[in-house]
């Protein structure tokens, strides 16, 4: 059982992506506002398994979250995929401390492309409405994601990759 | 002359790997065609220990609910025969259901709350949600245990409105803030800081006169348009427990 564990850790905290995300605790954010918690889970996985498996399970994440959130109009999918495709051809640097930052940087501009790609959508689809109305909050909204998850990037992706890296030599052993 | 064929043992439909892919491809696509409802359920139950009023102080003042309870219903029957007596409408309803509050998202583009009440309590895709102060919501997705409310403050949210005091028709529209924008669409509209808005007698999503909010701040008119900021009666991200209305309008 815990072999099983083990070897399948990173699914597992794949399963538990979603919950976080309807958890939703308040005492993590600032103004409201969550980190982009996909992001912490699918870079350490494609960073891992490579730019189609990175592909693959933006998609998924992204259909699963789509499906959590009440907005029918608008969707995740294409900021995950590409945030999927783009940390799958990310190499891992020698220094580990460098290693913290540049989690915390690529989260960031991860969150920065899923939080734009979003935006545009809500812009696309209101445009007759006064998109004015829309533009300063969702421009706090985008850059306060993007503080979060950088901030809490480097304490979690690390740890992630280095617990997905040991399952996947287990498995090979 | 011999047939020489190539005998292709390795394609992709002979491979686990792609049966597995689509079967959880396919999986995902009914998960999200479903809304989410089994992700929604299994949070329903991981979540239950830690339900608003489970364990705090709710024990204590248990004994004292009840007490007003029995009071609340005692005046409800008095005032239902006084009614009887003077010919008026029954105006309480008691179509509501209580429900807590174990999910919420307020901040960032997705503005909603999940409750622990759904289908199997009889709640409906549209129905009111209310909370001390006012309205809240409308119940935008349910799942067996579950249902999902969109709030005033959703991008997605467009709520007409009724301005009191000016005698006037509104329209609320979520902006991804904690303050939705009211729009009026009449320039010389009089309207002031601290006007009151209710839901509209015209509207067709909710019933009328619920209180809403107050008017915060106005903006410069634009075009035929004046818009304003609202400030929300009812906080959603304080609130942990709401009325689920089950009133047809």
């Amino acid at each position: 059982m815990i072999n099983f564990f083990t070897k399948k850790i990173s699914i597992i905290f794949f399963i538990f992506v979603p919950i976080i995300f309807l958890w939703h605790p308040n005492w993590l954010g600032i103004l409201g506002v969550q980190p982009y918690w996909p992001l912490f889970w699918l870079l350490p996985w494609s960073m891992i398994n490579g730019s189609i498996n990175g592909l693959i399970f933006g998609l998924f994440l992204g259909l699963i979250l789509d499906s959590l959130t009440l907005d029918s109009n608008f969707t995740q999918i294409p900021g995950l995929i590409l945030c999927g495709v783009l940390f799958g051809r990310i190499k891992l640097h020698s220094n580990i401390v460098l290693n913290h930052f540049r989690f915390g940087l690529i989260c960031s501009f991860g969150s920065f492309l899923c939080g734009s790609f979003y935006f545009l959508q809500i812009l696309f689809k209101n445009f007759s409405d006064g998109t004015f109305i829309l533009f300063i909050p969702s421009v706090q909204n985008i850059l306060a994601e993007v503080f979060l998850t950088g901030f809490f990037a480097p304490l979690i992706c690390s740890h992630l990759f280095k617990m997905f890296k040991s399952s996947g030599r287990k498995v090979q052993q | 002359m011999l047939d020489i064929r190539r005998v292709y043992i390795s394609r992709w439909w002979h491979k686990k790997k792609s049966w597995i892919f689509f079967g959880i491809l396919l999986f995902l696509v009914f998960v999200r065609f479903s809304k989410g409802s089994i992700y929604k359920d299994f949070y329903y139950f991981i979540s239950k220990p830690f339900w608003p009023g489970q364990f705090q102080k709710e024990v204590i003042l248990e004994s004292l609910e009840k007490e007003s309870l029995i009071k609340l219903n005692l005046l409800k029957k008095d005032n239902i025969r006084l009614r009887k007596i003077l010919y008026l409408q029954e105006s309480s309803n008691s179509d509501s259901i209580s429900a807590a509050v174990i999910s919420r998202k307020t901040g960032s583009w997705w503005r909603q709350i999940i409750l622990n009440k759904g289908s199997k309590d009889g709640v409906e895709i549209g129905s009111t949600v209310i909370g001390p102060g006012g309205l809240l919501g409308r119940v935008n997705s349910t799942s067996l245990f579950t249902s999902s409310v969109t709030l005033l403050t959703s991008p997605q949210s467009k709520v007409g409105v009724w301005l009191d005091r000016v005698q006037i028709n509104g329209l609320l529209v979520g902006s991804g803030d904690d303050y939705p924008n009211l729009i009026l669409y009449s320039k010389n509209a009089d309207i002031k800081v601290g006007d009151f808005i209710s839901s509209s007698p015209a509207s067709t999503l909710f019933p009328p006169n619920i209180p809403i909010g107050i008017v915060q701040s106005i903006h410069k008119p634009i075009k035929a348009k004046k818009t304003a900021k609202i400030s929300l009666l009812a906080n959603p991200q304080v609130i942990d427990w709401v009325q689920i209305l089950k009133v047809k309008i």
